[in-house]
């Protein structure tokens, strides 16, 4: 018991000091002051202790920490820095830290002052199947956070590298959000019997999903063919728009309409 | 005939559909919270029983719905049409695996969508067979008998001709009884669409390889 005590307590100080490291992150970029090589950043250590104080947490309740309104902001908060290594590190896409690490710090801010107890799964939830489910659509998430941040940065000073990498986070993106919505329907098929229900959060993914779906059609329509005659500038703000689609998906729906999904 | 099949096949179709379906769907989620008295039931039968029945006599509310269907129905001629258009094209060409892969996807997308209507018009919803514990019960009009020996609230489903048969609720009747509450679906397009997805996540996944290894 003395044990789970010191282990709860031990996560917890990983979960403020990871939620300081992205603050600090947040500072210096703010302050123009910059790293270096992204592995020495505040940013970095973020993750890394932020990854820690999930693992932990997930050895702790033996589940997934992706369930309750807390658990889902930490883990977006994790995967948006993730997004930033995985589709910002380089030299050319780095200007994009300065939104994105405001995109990783605030949730986890947000989480910070909510209940951080260990509550048990419900029984239909505890399966691979959900961690698969929600843990690719916050990948997901994270990619289209990342993506807000390169459109920004994009439409401010243009640059090649940051289009690319801004084309990247949508495709990315949907591509996990896809996977995490294919494991959703198995698991709600072999747990409630139904793959699809009619309820806003379930019609808020299909509406996620089928905006970057078609945004990563709209950059084979010609600029100038036609209004609204497409363009890069307008794929970027597609892009950034994204970003409140998600959260629409995610947050607007799960706090603001009854739904399968309500924290 | 062109003109259509320049509609048909063009992105910019794919884009205000795309549109409209977002539009929709929001509108959507917005107007089933508030007519709940309309759209409770709505997962209580197949859609198109739901439909036939609400779509007609509450035409404004449901209007949402109508857009939405509007919308899958040209998004799924458009990308049937696209691909049909380009795989001529493809194919009279260098034919890649990489201009290939969006086409797969395009046809997953089409055997998730026509296998989710086959569910929609022939599936069945048989909802809240209440069984007590030692018990039975008759499950709709299947002729069948479901009978509890033991409950366990972690219960896996049963699959028994087409039908999956689900544990919906459970409790304790004021005597102290435990029972349980089943429901009966019966999804004859869940095969393909499930065959149809995780076509599609591979396809995807293999169109990403590529684009990773340009841009490293």
């Amino acid at each position: 018991m003395e044990a789970h005590a010191r282990l709860f307590g031990l996560h917890l100080v990983l979960f403020w000091l990871s939620l300081f490291a992205y603050g600090a992150e947040a500072g210096l970029q703010l302050g123009r002051v910059s790293s270096g090589s992204p592995f020495r950043s505040a940013l970095f250590a973020g993750l890394v202790l932020h990854g820690l104080f999930l693992a932990l947490r997930w050895g702790i309740t033996g589940h997934a920490p992706m369930a309750g309104l807390f658990e889902s902001l930490t883990v977006f908060s994790f995967c948006s820095a993730l997004a930033a290594f995985l589709l910002c590190r380089t030299e050319g896409t780095r200007a994009s830290w300065k939104p994105l690490s405001i995109l990783i710090v605030l949730p986890q801010a947000g989480a910070a002052l909510l209940d951080k107890r260990l509550t048990p799964l419900y029984p239909a939830l505890d399966t691979p199947w959900f961690a698969a489910h929600v843990g690719l659509s916050f990948l997901g998430y994270g990619m289209f956070a990342a993506g807000l941040a390169l459109a920004w940065v994009y439409l401010r000073e243009g640059g090649e590298e940051i289009y690319r990498a801004g084309a990247l986070s949508a495709l990315y993106g949907f591509s996990a959000f896809s996977a995490g919505m294919v494991c959703g329907g198995i698991w709600a098929f072999y747990a409630w019997g139904s793959y699809w229900i009619w309820t806003p959060k379930e019609i808020w993914s299909v509406v996620l999903w089928l905006y970057f779906a078609t945004l990563t059609h709209l950059k084979y329509i010609p600029a100038g063919s036609g209004w609204p005659g497409w363009s890069r500038r307008m794929e970027m703000g597609a892009t950034a728009a994204g970003y409140f689609v998600m959260l629409s998906t995610f947050l607007g729906v799960s706090l603001l309409l009854r739904s399968s999904h309500s924290f | 005939m062109m003109a259509v099949w320049r509609f048909f096949t063009s992105h910019k179709t794919c884009a205000w559909t795309g549109l409209a379906f977002c539009l929709a769907g929001a509108a959507g989620s917005v107007v089933m919270g508030r007519y709940p008295e309309l759209f409770s039931d709505m997962d209580a039968g197949i859609l198109a029983d739901w439909f036939a029945r609400k779509g007609l006599i509450a035409p404004a509310p449901t209007l949402w719905l109508y857009g939405l269907l509007l919308a899958t129905a040209l998004m799924t001629a458009n990308a049937a049409c696209c691909t049909a258009e380009r795989l001529v094209q493809i194919f009279r060409g260098k034919v890649t695996l990489r201009r290939l892969l969006p086409h797969v996807m395009h046809v997953a997308f089409l055997g998730v969508v026509l296998s989710h209507l086959v569910s929609s018009l022939y599936g069945d919803r048989i909802h809240g067979v209440a069984v007590p514990q030692g018990g039975f019960a008759h499950v709709g009009s299947t002729g069948w008998i479901l009978s509890l020996d033991r409950f366990d609230a972690v219960m896996a489903p049963v699959f028994h001709e087409g039908y999956g048969i689900y544990i919906k609720n459970f409790g304790a009747t004021p005597w102290g009884a435990p029972f349980a509450v089943f429901d009966a679906n019966r999804d004859p397009g869940a095969v393909a669409i499930l065959v149809s997805s995780v076509l599609f996540t591979v396809a995807n996944l293999i169109y990403l390889l590529p684009a990773r290894r340009e841009d490293a």
